[in-house]
């Protein structure tokens, strides 16, 4: 079991440094920083409350962060293939499951900073601006509270790790890094539309509406709006919430963060062992 | 790492409902349901319980007068979705306070015992303690208290659970509104029988039977004519009996000091005259001076003596019946001064006051005096009409000119103020001071004054005016009230939203040509639709979508350059700015200093009178009057049955005013 973890460390650690080493990484949360730094500032909910100031980032966020956790994760896997590093590191005693937990976390890493940060910035921005416009009448700060921010922070990070978990499976799967943007493009699409559009076709095409709540958690997006909906925004509106099932939402969140590990090291595998029969005949064909 | 995935588990923890306010003090609410200065209120020493409610999305506290408002006010959905739910609320409790009643029935009690949270009080219900409004609930801290004064007043002892359950008959904006024609009616009414208590037998002839004017009235019996012929009399007259003064085109002339006829008598009529030579003493300050000292008077004594004392073109004093018929006054300080209940019913009365309104007075200045004017002009001086307690009064039909304020209500409520014409005022059009409840202002035209109108109080309905030229249009400061079909148009500011807390709606107004259809104060984001209706904005319906699908918000700047600026339409649809009002709707409450629109109409509510008032020909600039009473009288026709009891009260309380 350490042994695992040290490898996955090692890994985690090398990826680490290649984050670190694109410069474009901070660009892209400076980008993320004035984004919501605008919405809070021209949409005029971080005025008065965290509620409000959700739910103006709310639609933003359902694309921002998975267009970042795509950008982080597509060429994750493909770089070292390409390069023939994979193959380098294949021949330490480095697991392909090391290897790709160990490249997932560190990009896992580098999203909490990039995605995380900005939020957390103008979350603490809100926190210290926030206030009634007049002091003639006596406030009060309704259900709204700092809390509700750090649940809402929670779920944005939740749910750009399974856009980086799916990406990385774009990421193993793609042969080149063009083929690698078409793929992480085409995820994007899918997830922020594609659920919510087959949600749409099956109501209309005679589902019942009491299983929304249950399709709803099967997408990502639709989790993520779910639960911010329950555990955030709801929070004002009714005490009861009903608006996703919360359980079902987590699950599907973490299950599409394991699919993507599993695509991720069953391609690199079967890769591997395709490049190996192919080695292996050129080899043959070679002594012949 | 630990930290954070500590405080990411305690957010999910801790509930942010669970966290309860205290009570705060109630004059730093803000405040919805019944007013507290209603005449009633004020004059009396009746207590209304009141409790303050902290809502989920609200940041301002809401006070309500009325245990019922707030029940009431939670059955209608529109409270919830604004403020979200309620997460606590307190009443004021009474033990120990000499909970009692008034003579007149009214719950009365020596302040309140403190702050209690509704769940954990007790009411009494049932009893024969009462408010101006209806039926009083009152709240105790404890049950053997409350078991007390229920016993001492046959009522029940009940908890929050059942009262919350009960339905409470308050009135409405909407009510008021259905009682608009009606109120018209009643001053036809009033109008009929001024005619028959002016048209009286002959006794007199100035100039044939007495000398002056003052010895023919001395002369004269009760209930005759006194006729006055053509000419111009030198004199002051006092009127103490109840006789009719007919002139035939002559004018008397007053000395410029004091008053020029002085009315002591019920129903006493007077017509055909023209005055001049009023005094130019406008107010009383010795008499204000006087009376702050003595502590017994009544709580508005200032107002009174200090505004009711001055000198006027006719001065009637604790005279009812008095009829005002076809009059010219030329004055520097009141044309006609009601006081102490000279209810009085004014046709064709023309008032020319000062130049500017500092050195004049009002037209007509009535202290506790309900006036019904139709068909009167006033023009300079102070304002045209001033009010002070005079419920149930009737302005119609009516000109302003020049004056500070056109029609200006005190402490005045159940009016009617329709179908009159302001122009060039310096101040507004019509005002409404104080919280008065249950006014109707319909189909007036104001304009190129500072503003159209701004009325204050509860239930009021403001509707079918039209508001041209002016600063500003009109401002929603009246709380629980209805604002339809106005028509704003070329105004520098069509409307201002004022309450901090959203209670009126906003709908069906046509808004055109105004430099900023709207603005806000402080407070929660205003939501001006009803339903599925919404206003007319000018430059909501311009470029590719069609205006109701989707949202106007006047106050965005984007949104309010549409009707100016059609660049602006490409900014609109920029994926920024739709992204920033997809969900803006949402939890309204906590938003603020904006309002919105959600279903903007595609076209005018009443094109005709858009039309009329932006025709570049003379025909503009005259008065504009909507057909309310028609369009009213169809909505009436069309209610349920459920309104017939609040009709036939009504109607009960104008029969009785004959009495």
């Amino acid at each position: 079991m350490s042994r695992l973890l040290a490898d996955i460390g090692t890994v985690f650690r090398r990826e680490l440094v290649t984050v670190r080493r694109t410069p474009g990484y901070v660009v892209l949360a400076v980008g993320l920083l004035i984004v919501l730094g605008g919405l809070a500032a021209v949409g005029g909910g971080g005025g008065t409350g965290f509620v409000p100031a959700v739910v103006d980032f709310l639609l933003p966020t359902e694309i921002l962060v998975p267009l970042l956790a795509i950008v982080l994760g597509y060429r994750a896997l493909l770089t070292d293939t390409t390069s023939g590093e994979f193959a380098v590191i294949r021949t330490y005693p480095v697991s392909t499951v090391d290897y790709v937990l160990g490249v997932l976390l560190a990009r896992i890493a580098a999203l909490v900073a990039i995605v995380g940060v900005p939020f957390a910035l103008v979350g603490l921005y809100v926190w210290l601006t926030a206030a009634p416009d007049t002091g003639i009448f006596a406030t009060h700060s309704g259900v709204d509270s700092p809390l509700l921010f750090v649940r809402f922070l929670a779920f944005v990070l939740l749910f750009g790790t399974a856009y980086l978990s799916l990406s990385a499976a774009v990421s193993a799967l793609a042969s080149s890094r063009r083929s690698a943007i078409a793929l992480g493009l085409l995820a994007l699409l899918v997830g922020v539309l594609g659920g919510d559009l087959a949600i749409l076709r099956s109501l209309s095409g005679g589902a019942s509406p009491s299983e929304i709540s249950g399709l709803l958690a099967l997408t990502p997006n639709g989790a993520f709006r779910g639960l911010v909906f329950e555990h955030v925004i709801g929070v004002a509106f009714a005490p009861d919430g009903g608006f996703v099932q919360t359980g079902r939402a987590v699950g599907s969140l973490v299950s599409w963060i394991l699919a993507g590990i599993v695509v991720a090291v069953t391609t690199l595998t079967y890769a591997a062992g395709v490049d190996v029969v192919v080695e292996r005949t050129q080899e043959r064909l070679g002594e012949y | 790492m630990t930290l954070a995935v500590v405080v990411t588990a305690g957010a999910f923890v801790i509930d942010p409902a669970e966290s309860v306010p205290d009570p705060v003090a109630y004059d730093d609410t803000t405040e919805l349901g019944l007013s507290s200065e209603t005449d009633a209120m004020m004059a009396g020493n009746a207590t209304l319980p009141r409790i303050q409610v902290f809502y989920s999305q609200l940041q301002y506290v809401v006070g309500y007068n009325g245990i019922g408002s707030f029940v009431a006010s939670l059955s209608d959905g529109r409270t919830e979705r604004q403020f979200g739910y309620p997460l606590v609320a307190y009443v004021e409790t009474f033990d120990h306070r000499d909970p009692d009643t008034t003579d007149g029935g009214l719950f009365t009690a020596t302040g309140a015992g403190g702050w209690t949270p509704a769940e954990e009080a007790y009411y009494v219900v049932g009893s024969d303690a009462r408010t101006p409004a209806g039926e009083a609930v009152i709240p105790f801290r404890n049950r053997e208290v409350a078991e007390s004064f229920s016993a001492d007043h046959s009522g029940t002892v009940v908890d929050w659970e059942s009262i919350r359950n009960r339905s409470f008959d308050v009135d409405s904006a909407a009510t008021v509104r259905s009682l608009a024609p009606s109120r018209w009616q009643t001053a036809n009414d009033r109008i009929t029988e001024a005619e028959r208590t002016a048209d009286r037998p002959v006794s007199v002839v100035v100039g044939e039977d007495a000398p002056t004017i003052d010895a023919a009235v001395e002369a004269a019996p009760s209930n005759t004519t006194v006729v006055v012929p053509k000419g111009v009399y030198h004199e002051t007259v006092t009127i103490n009996k109840s006789v009719t003064i007919a002139g035939d085109d002559a004018r008397i002339s007053g000395d410029s000091n004091g008053s020029v006829v002085t009315v002591w008598a019920a129903d006493v009529a007077i017509r055909g005259l023209r005055i001049d030579g009023v005094g130019n003493r406008t107010r009383d300050p010795e008499a204000a001076r006087a009376s702050r000292d003595e502590e017994s008077e009544a709580w508005d004594a200032n107002i009174q003596s200090g505004y009711g004392h001055g000198d006027a073109g006719i001065r009637a004093i604790a005279a009812p019946g008095l009829v005002v018929d076809d009059i010219m006054i030329e004055t520097n300080a009141s044309g006609l001064l009601l006081r102490d209940g000279s209810h009085a019913v004014v046709r064709d009365l023309r008032v020319d006051g000062s130049e500017t309104w500092q050195n004049g007075f009002m037209g007509i200045t009535g202290m506790e005096s309900r006036v019904t004017v139709t068909d009167s002009r006033f023009e300079g001086g102070r304002d045209g009409i001033y009010l002070h307690r005079a419920d149930g009064s009737v302005i119609r039909n009516s000109t302003f000119t020049d004056n500070r304020y056109g029609i200006h209500l005190m402490y005045t409520g159940d009016a009617l103020v329709a179908d009159n014409t302001a122009r060039n005022e310096l101040f507004a059009g019509i005002t409404v001071m104080t919280r008065p409840s249950g006014n109707t202002i319909v189909g007036n035209d104001v304009r190129n004054s500072s503003a159209g109108i701004q009325s204050s109080g509860t239930r009021t309905y403001i509707a079918y005016n039209t508001l041209v030229g002016n600063e500003l249009g009109f401002s929603t400061s009246a709380r629980g009230s209805l604002y339809e079909h106005n028509v704003v148009v070329d105004n520098e500011l069509g409307a201002r939203a004022t309450t901090i807390v959203p209670s009126s709606r906003v709908v069906a107004n046509d808004f055109v040509g105004n430099d900023d259809h709207a603005a806000a104060g402080a407070g929660a984001l205003r939501v001006w639709a009803d339903g599925d209706r919404g206003n007319y904005w000018e430059g909501a319906n311009v470029g590719p979508q069609p205006s109701s699908e989707r949202a106007y918000r006047p106050t965005s700047p984007v949104d309010a350059a549409l009707h100016g600026e059609i660049a602006a339409v490409a900014v609109r649809e920029s994926p920024a700015s739709v992204l920033l009002n997809h969900l803006r709707g949402t939890v309204p409450g906590a938003r603020s200093g904006s309002i919105i629109d959600p279903v903007p109409a595609s076209t005018p509510y009443h094109p005709e009178r858009i039309d009329v008032v932006t025709s570049p020909d003379s025909e503009g600039a005259e008065p504009v009057h909507a057909d309310w009473r028609a369009e009213l009288s169809s909505l009436t026709d069309e209610q349920d049955t459920t309104h017939e009891n609040t009709t036939n009260r009504n109607t009960a309380r104008a029969v009785g005013d004959y009495k």
